[in-house]
């Protein structure tokens, strides 16, 4: 089945989210505001307003990586120093809580900050093939927004956008 | 392995020194020295260099303070109504230490050394491993009685030239360039007593090992022994002079009692009992 | 006189557009400072082939002195890495936006100091071709490093550190590796089509950006603090007087925010100059950063001072003699000198026509560094000139080996920057953008409303308006 991508790019924030207000208050029977993708040059907390909450399941990972770390790197330590009974020092302990709650706590944020980026690159889907709608005007100022839709919707998005001052339109046809 | 390892034993891992340690000694090397009989000749550091292959740095290097004595003779001019400041005999009104390291049963240089060259052994010796040394040097600078070196060269080729390296003693290495090292109370005629008891199968008797320094002394003022066999002279002498290990307080009887042992209020609890020199009051 | 951090009309193009020209080919100058860098890097590595050649002796390293230049400056470079992380989490966090012209390089500055420091104690080590020993890995004969050693957590903190520092840093760049690769051509494109993982201003994208960017400024902070905690038990653990010190964490951990904000301003000096970053490195931005460096200098003083009244309530004569040793003794006056550009020298920073003044501000951010490094020699050494023992009291000054060492720190830490100032982008461009366009919905709607269209777009009145219309 065809799948047709139209983008609108807008000079402005505004023109961009009247566009996804509309189309979020069903303008246009059978195109729901889960098709939208919107590109942006900067971050704009406000997206999450118009587009809907759609979460993130970064923080999950921090939290197990972080516990994963703390554990792992304390258990790890004390096998290590565990293998050496014969190495008592300075009148302490083999296994010293101290020493091994500083290096464990180390370990916690180093394996949190690991298993977050790695969080990042999956959840972000990085590492992909670029879109072929990118349009370089996008990092530059202007706002992108795109959607996935059927043949037959593909006009009268087309008039939603012209409607809202948009600047270019682009789009593209994939099997 | 490890997992296992460590839930059984836990506890035994767990327990430090206070606790009484988890070494169950077999002996426990000390020394005595008496400071009324040290004459402050020097004999001993002489004997500490000939039996430990130390290198003679030089009078430059020794003035820039980079000397390599593991058994210094420290001279102090405490009593100057006995002659102190009398320049043609200098010796009038000195006190002479000789000390080495103290072989500290607590002692501050082990944990700090980042690659375990140092640790306890099962002997109460304070042991130094120069293969694992990389030179980081905090340990050094964690013993307060400053009695680690550093060789901060390599002395091979200049202090032993032909024909002097035949005088190396065999039973121990020549360091490398980057170590630390320090006295070890001669660990290696230490072994080889022991190797020899258990050869003739006996235990090890006082009197079978006399470190270098103890042996060469003219007075006898340094004694060595196994501070766990009570009946050896160095044992006699601790308990004569009311000074136990593992206190950093001693409780004596009597004041007049010379013995101590230095700066053990730093909790270091370390093995050398000094015996305080009969002064006039 | 300027009292906005930045000019809200500012056209996002323009910010494209003025980052962009900084990294284009160098100019003469540049190529003279790199070649100084260079030459600076020659001057240390000749010094480190002759020490590892013939031992630790040339550097006039002895007994008792066993430390001495190399460790303080070790934690001279650990100290001034705290800088990006101040600036990029801690500000974040509050969402205080004028960071955001500043806090790329400031957070380069942080990966570059660690890459420096963690050279030193490499150098300082008397076996250095020994020195993987300290990491913990299976060797054969099942032997690990001593985790006891606070030499060992140092590993283990500077290596945490500097690998989040490199991916917060990398991260934060990501959406401007994003521009730069739209813009760029020939060995740089392919570069930054690499770095830039694909990035394409999705709102997906974005969304989990500004979640990853929040999760490691939240781990980063603890982070900070405990590597510079950590480097303190360096001393802290130790035994000796004037070293074995409890405010010693929190003491370095604010001498560490002095260093970095001191070098934050220096940079920033720099850099607006060289690369004429005048709009958006704004002298109201410098005067943020000035105050900053200012309240943090007077934490700092606070600390020292109140460590003398400590050692004053004490009955330890030791702690008591190694303290009035350094205020008299023969390093005084260098100790002195530290004292006068750690708590006179930062009044400069109250005052706001001496904070307007930027060659006035240069000096004295140097002057602070200056400081800062002082003062970690000075904790090194004079402890080790008289500590418990009086056979063991030594005076000693560092050898030509040592300071070429430390000059040449100097210049690999240049070096770095200076490749950095010109291959990835000195200001984040989608933070500039950020920050003027909610100043501009803040301070103006009506400028809103004009500036963000370009020529050609139509203009407001020309069809139906639906501005300010949320869902």
């Amino acid at each position: 089945m065809k799948r047709y991508y139209v983008m609108g790019l807008f000079s402005n924030f505004e023109e961009a989210f009247a566009t996804i207000h509309d189309i979020r208050e069903h303008t246009i029977p059978g195109v729901s505001v889960d098709d939208v993708t919107l590109k942006s040059p900067i971050e704009h907390p406000e997206i999450e307003e118009i587009l809907g909450d759609r979460g993130s399941p970064i923080p999950k990972f921090s939290l197990y990586g972080a516990i994963f770390g703390a554990i792992f790197g304390f258990l790890f330590l004390a096998s290590a120093q565990a293998t050496f009974l014969v190495q008592p020092q300075g009148g302490k302990p083999v296994i010293a809580l101290p020493s091994n709650i500083v290096l464990s706590y180390e370990m916690m944020i180093l394996f949190g900050v690991l298993s977050t980026v790695v969080g990042f690159m999956i959840s972000a889907r990085l590492m992909t093939k670029r879109h072929p709608l990118y349009s370089e005007k996008v990092s530059l100022d202007q706002v992108g927004v795109m959607l996935e839709l059927d043949e037959k919707n593909v006009n009268p998005v087309k008039e939603l956008f012209k409607k809202h001052k948009v600047v270019e339109i682009r789009e593209e046809v994939s099997q | 392995m490890s997992l296992k390892n460590i839930l059984e034993n836990w506890s035994h891992y767990r327990r430090g020194i206070e606790e009484g340690g988890h070494h169950d000694y077999e002996h426990m090397w000390g020394m005595a020295i008496d400071l009324n009989k040290c004459t402050g000749c020097n004999a001993c550091s002489v004997a500490c260099y000939a039996e430990n292959n130390l290198p003679t740095v030089g009078k430059e290097r020794l003035m820039k303070g980079q000397g390599l004595h593991w058994l210094r003779m420290e001279r102090y001019w405490d009593e100057p109504n006995v002659g102190g400041d009398d320049q043609e005999f200098q010796e009038r009104g000195g006190s002479f230490i000789p000390t080495m390291c103290q072989q500290c049963n607590a002692a501050p240089c082990e944990p700090v050394c980042p690659v375990a060259a140092t640790y306890h052994t099962p002997d109460g010796l304070n042991a130094q491993i120069y293969n694992r040394c990389i030179g980081s040097r905090y340990c050094a600078n964690n013993c307060p009685y400053r009695l680690r070196y550093f060789n901060f060269y390599s002395y091979y080729e200049e202090s032993w030239p032909e024909p002097l390296n035949l005088q190396l003693n065999p039973d121990i290495s020549v360091r490398d360039m980057g170590v630390m090292e320090k006295c070890t109370f001669c660990v290696q005629r230490v072994r080889s007593a022991k190797d020899t008891a258990a050869r003739e199968g006996r235990k090890v008797m006082d009197g079978d090992v006399q470190t270098a320094c103890a042996q060469t002394c003219p007075t006898q003022a340094i004694v060595f022994g196994d501070m766990l066999d009570k009946e050896s002279k160095v044992s006699k002498i601790w308990a004569a002079h009311e000074v136990e290990l593992g206190k950093a307080k001693q409780n004596k009887s009597n004041k007049e009692l010379r013995g101590y042992r230095v700066l053990e209020g730093l909790n270091t609890d370390p093995s050398v009992l000094y015996l305080d020199r009969v002064r006039e009051v | 006189m300027q009292t906005k951090d930045i000019n809200e009309n500012i056209a996002w193009a323009k910010i494209n557009k003025d980052v962009l020209r900084s990294m284009e080919n160098p100019r003469m100058g540049y190529w003279v400072a790199l070649a100084a860098c260079v030459a600076m890097i020659a001057c240390a590595v000749v010094a480190e082939i002759y020490q590892y050649q013939v031992g630790m002796g040339p550097a006039n390293l002895n007994w008792p002195h066993m430390w001495d230049l190399y460790i303080a400056t070790f934690v001279f470079w650990i100290g001034m890495s705290h800088s990006g992380t101040l600036l990029s989490a801690i500000l974040h966090i509050i969402q205080a936006d004028w960071r955001k012209p500043i806090y790329r390089f400031a957070e380069a500055m942080t990966l570059f100091s660690l890459m420096t420091a963690g050279l030193f104690p490499i150098i300082h080590l008397g076996r250095v071709w020994n020195m993987y020993w300290v990491l913990p890995y299976v060797s054969d004969r099942g032997i690990w490093p001593n985790f006891r050693s606070p030499l060992v957590w140092d590993a283990f903190a500077i290596t945490t550190y500097m690998t989040s520092s490199a991916l917060f840093l990398f991260i934060g760049m990501i959406p401007d590796l994003a521009i730069c690769r739209d813009n760029a051509r020939g060995w740089r494109q392919k570069l930054y089509t690499v770095l830039s993982l694909g990035w394409q201003g999705d709102d997906r994208q974005w969304r989990n950006f500004r979640r990853i960017y929040l999760m490691m400024a939240c781990f980063l902070i603890p982070l900070a603090v405990s590597v510079h905690s950590i480097v303190s038990a360096d001393f802290a653990m130790s035994i000796m007087p004037g070293w074995h010190i409890t405010s010693f964490p929190p003491y370095f951990v604010a001498g560490a925010l002095y260093s970095g904000c001191a070098a934050i301003i220096t940079l920033f000096i720099i850099l607006r100059y060289f690369f004429r970053f005048d709009e958006y490195m704004t002298i109201p931005i410098l005067e943020k950063t000035c105050k900053l460096t200012f309240a943090i200098a007077m934490v700092w003083s606070y600390l020292t001072l109140i460590e003398f009244a400590s050692v004053w309530y004490g009955h330890d004569a030791v702690a008591k003699e190694a303290l009035v040793e350094r205020f008299v003794g023969p390093y005084s006056p260098f100790f002195w000198l530290m004292l006068f550009c750690g708590i006179i020298v930062p009044f400069a920073l109250a005052f706001e026509k001496l904070r307007r003044h930027l060659p006035t501000m240069f000096v004295v951010s140097l002057l602070l560094n200056l400081g800062m490094w002082l003062e970690r020699w000075m904790i090194v050494t004079p402890t080790l000139a008289m500590s418990y023992y009086p056979f063991a009291w030594d005076i000693m000054w560092p050898s030509m080996v040592q300071w070429a060492i430390v000059f040449g720190s100097f210049g690999w830490f240049g070096l770095l920057f200076l490749i950095f100032v010109k291959v990835f982008p000195s200001v984040s461009m989608y933070e500039v953008k950020e920050m003027v366009f909610h100043r501009r919905h803040y301070h103006s709607e009506e400028i809103a409303t004009k500036l963000h269209r370009r020529e050609g777009d139509p203009q407001p009145g020309d069809g139906p308006s639906t501005e300010g219309v949320r869902s």
